[in-house]
C-alpha cells in the first residue's frame, strides 16, 4: 500500500524550477598559457626552461576551483560549487565563466589550483561536469588507483629525459594529492590571490573578462628550480609537492 | 475495474524500479556501504549483473569483469598468480575475491579506493586489465539495442551516465553476500573444530570477526618484491610491502594466494606461517604438521557452496 501511495505521489509530483538571481551576473576568467614570453603551442612549440633544458608540451590541463572575489568594499563572495578544467587543447575550456556573481565591482580574485578535499572524496552523484570521470576519455584527470583528482597534468618531451620503453623521451607531471582519505598524505592544493589591474564591474549587461596568464616557465622555476633531467615522472602525491609549491608563482593577471 | 487496472499500471510505470531489500546475515555488523545513496532495486541489480558480464567494458571487447572474477572461484581468477587482462597482459597482483563488499571500507590490495562506486574505474582504466575509459564504454552502451531500455527500467529514463553505470555495478556486487558455509551452519567436524581453535589462537587477530578480516594492511614477512603495497597509497615507510588482510571466506577456491599469487595451495600458505617465516599480528607462529592440517581443514569449511552456485550471480541469460 505504501508502495502504491509512493507511486501516486510520483505521478502527481511536479518539477519545480529555480529562477536565476536577478541581482547577479557573470564574470569570465580567461586563461592564457604561456612559456615565458612565448605562446604555448602543443606538440610543435620549442621551449627552454630556466635550467637550460629544451622541452615540448603535449598536454597541459589544470583544475581551477573555490573561486573567491573581493569587492571594492573589502567583502568577499565565494563560488564553492563551480569547478573549471582548463585544457590547452580546448580553447573553450580556457574561458572559465563564473556564474551567479552578485552585481558589483571586484578588485581581486582568489582560486585554488586543484579540487578541494571535500569534493575529492564526494560520492559519484556529486561528480558532475568537469569532475565526471566519464567526461575525460583518454586524457583523464582522475587517479583511479588512488582515489583523487590530478590537479595539474603537464606532459611533453625533452632531450634530457631517458628513453622510455616506447622509445620516447617523455616527461609526465601528474600533480595531485588532497591530503588523504584516511591518514595524512601529501596535500598539494595551492591557492593564489591576484589583485586585478583594474576593477571588474559585473552588471546586468556587463560580463567583465579578467585575463590570467599561467606561465610554465614559472612552474619550472618558482619556489624551487626544477630540472627535467632529475625529475621527469611524477605520479604520486608526495613526489608532486615540489611542483605544487611552484603553482602560485605561475599565475598572474594580465 | 479496467480503469483501476490501467491506473495501477500507470502508477507502477511512473514509479519504476522495485526496491530490493539488503539482508544482513545474522552475526554480521551493519554494512558500511551508503545504501541511502544507491538503494538496491531489482532492475538496478539486473543491469549491474548484465554489465559485470559484458565484454564491451574492455577496449577490444574480449574481457568482462567476470573474466577475472569467476563465480565458481569465489569471484577470484582461478589458477592465475596475477591478473590477466586484454591481449593476455599480465597485471601486478593476484585478483581479489569479491564478496561481502558492503562491509569493506577500502578496496584493492593497497586500499587505494574507499568507495565501491569508484572501484570499477580502476580495472577499466588499467592498461594491463581492460585498458578502456568510461567515456568510450558509455558511448558503446548507447549504441547497443537493449541498454537504453535496461537503464530506463533501472532509473526511469534511458539516459546512460557514468554515475548510473557505476551504481548499477555496485548494486550487483553488493548482492554478492557469502555467509552460508558449514562454519556458519555450525556443522564442523572434530578436525575442523580443532582447526577453528588454532585459528582463534594464531590467525583471528587479523582475520577477525564474521568477515574474517579486520580491513587493515600488514606486512606478513614475505620477501619484499617490487610491489610497495600500501606504501603506494600512504607513502609512509611503515606501510612498505603491507597489503590488505583478505577475508578468508571461500578461500579454498581462490587459489593461488598472496598479493603475487606465489602460493598454490592452502597447505603452502599455512606452512609459510607455521614454519616461523610468516609474521602474524602476534609475531612468529609455530604449529605442528597435524595442527597445520587442522587449520587447513577449518579454512576449507569456510567455503559457501550455495554462494558459488547461486544462479542470481551467474552470467545473465
Amino acid at each position: 500500500m505504501r508502495y502504491l501511495a509512493f507511486c501516486l505521489l510520483a505521478v502527481v509530483s511536479l518539477v519545480s524550477c529555480s529562477k536565476d538571481d536577478p541581482t547577479a551576473g557573470k564574470l569570465t576568467l580567461a586563461f592564457t598559457n604561456k612559456v615565458g614570453s612565448q605562446p604555448l603551442v602543443l606538440e610543435t612549440g620549442q621551449y627552454t626552461n630556466a635550467a637550460g633544458e629544451a622541452f615540448t608540451v603535449s598536454t597541459l590541463n589544470y583544475f581551477i576551483s573555490n573561486i573567491r572575489l573581493k569587492k571594492d568594499d573589502g567583502s568577499t563572495v565565494s563560488f564553492p560549487g563551480q569547478y573549471f578544467l582548463i585544457r590547452q587543447a580546448d580553447s573553450l575550456s580556457r574561458k572559465a565563466i563564473v556564474e551567479q556573481v552578485p552585481f558589483g565591482s571586484y578588485s581581486s580574485v582568489t582560486f585554488t589550483i586543484g579540487v578541494d578535499s571535500a569534493r575529492s572524496v564526494s560520492p559519484v552523484s556529486e561528480r558532475k561536469g568537469v569532475l565526471d570521470e566519464a567526461s575525460y576519455g583518454d586524457d583523464s584527470m582522475y587517479w583511479a588507483w588512488n582515489t583523487g583528482y590530478v590537479f595539474l597534468k603537464l606532459e611533453g618531451t625533452s632531450p634530457v629525459v631517458d628513453l622510455n620503453s616506447a622509445g620516447q623521451r617523455k616527461y609526465m607531471y601528474h600533480i595531485g594529492g588532497f591530503g588523504g582519505m584516511t591518514g595524512t598524505t601529501a596535500n598539494n592544493l595551492r591557492q593564489v590571490t591576484l589583485p586585478l589591474a583594474k576593477a571588474a564591474t559585473v552588471t546586468a549587461s556587463a560580463t567583465p573578462s579578467v585575463g590570467i596568464t599561467a606561465d610554465l616557465q614559472k612552474l619550472f622555476n618558482g619556489k624551487t628550480l626544477l630540472k627535467l633531467k632529475d625529475l621527469s615522472t611524477i605520479h604520486s602525491p608526495a613526489a608532486g609537492t615540489v611542483v605544487a609549491d611552484n603553482f602560485p608563482s605561475m599565475f598572474s593577471v594580465q | 475495474m479496467r480503469r483501476i487496472a490501467i491506473l495501477l499500471g500507470l502508477m507502477v510505470a511512473a514509479c519504476g524500479p522495485r526496491k530490493e531489500r539488503f539482508v544482513t546475515p545474522q552475526g554480521f555488523p551493519q554494512p558500511v556501504y551508503a545504501f541511502d545513496r544507491n538503494p538496491l532495486t531489482r532492475e538496478g541489480i539486473t543491469l549491474g549483473r548484465r554489465l559485470f558480464y559484458d565484454k564491451t567494458l574492455s577496449k577490444d571487447g574480449t574481457i568482462s569483469c567476470a573474466s577475472c572474477h569467476v563465480q565458481s572461484a569465489g569471484f577470484a581468477q582461478p589458477g592465475q598468480p596475477v591478473s590477466v587482462g586484454i591481449f593476455h597482459r599480465k597485471g601486478n597482483r593476484n585478483v581479489p575475491a569479491l564478496q561481502n563488499l558492503a562491509w569493506s571500507t577500502s578496496f584493492f590490495l593497497d586500499g587505494g579506493v574507499y568507495d565501491l562506486d569508484l572501484v570499477p574505474i580502476a580495472p577499466i582504466r588499467e592498461s594491463a586489465e581492460m585498458d578502456e575509459n568510461l567515456k568510450n564504454i558509455l558511448a558503446k552502451l548507447r549504441r547497443q539495442e537493449d541498454y537504453p531500455l535496461l537503464f530506463q527500467q533501472a532509473y526511469g529514463t534511458e539516459e546512460i551516465t557514468g554515475e548510473r553505470f557505476l551504481k548499477a555495478l555496485s548494486q550487483f556486487m553488493l548482492t554478492l553476500v557469502s555467509a552460508d558455509s558449514r562454519y556458519d551452519r555450525k556443522e564442523l567436524s572434530f578436525e575442523e573444530k580443532a582447526g577453528e581453535k588454532l585459528f582463534g589462537q594464531h590467525c583471528s587477530a587479523c582475520h577477525s570477526g564474521p568477515l574474517f578480516t579486520d580491513g587493515s594492511f600488514r606486512n606478513i614477512g614475505l620477501p619484499a618484491g617490487e610491489d610497495p603495497g600500501r606504501y603506494r597509497i600512504s607513502e609512509v615507510e611503515k606501510d612498505r610491502n603491507a597489503f590488505r588482510v583478505p577475508s578468508l571466506r571461500n578461500v579454498a577456491v581462490t587459489a593461488p594466494y598472496m598479493h603475487d599469487g606465489r602460493f598454490g595451495t592452502l597447505e603452502e600458505v599455512v606452512g609459510f606461517y607455521a614454519g616461523g617465516r610468516g609474521q602474524g599480528a602476534e609475531g612468529k607462529i609455530r604449529m605442528s604438521e597435524r595442527e597445520q592440517r587442522q587449520v587447513v581443514a577449518f579454512l576449507r569449511a569456510l567455503t559457501d557452496h550455495a554462494f558459488l552456485r547461486n544462479p542470481r550471480f551467474a552470467p545473465p541469460r
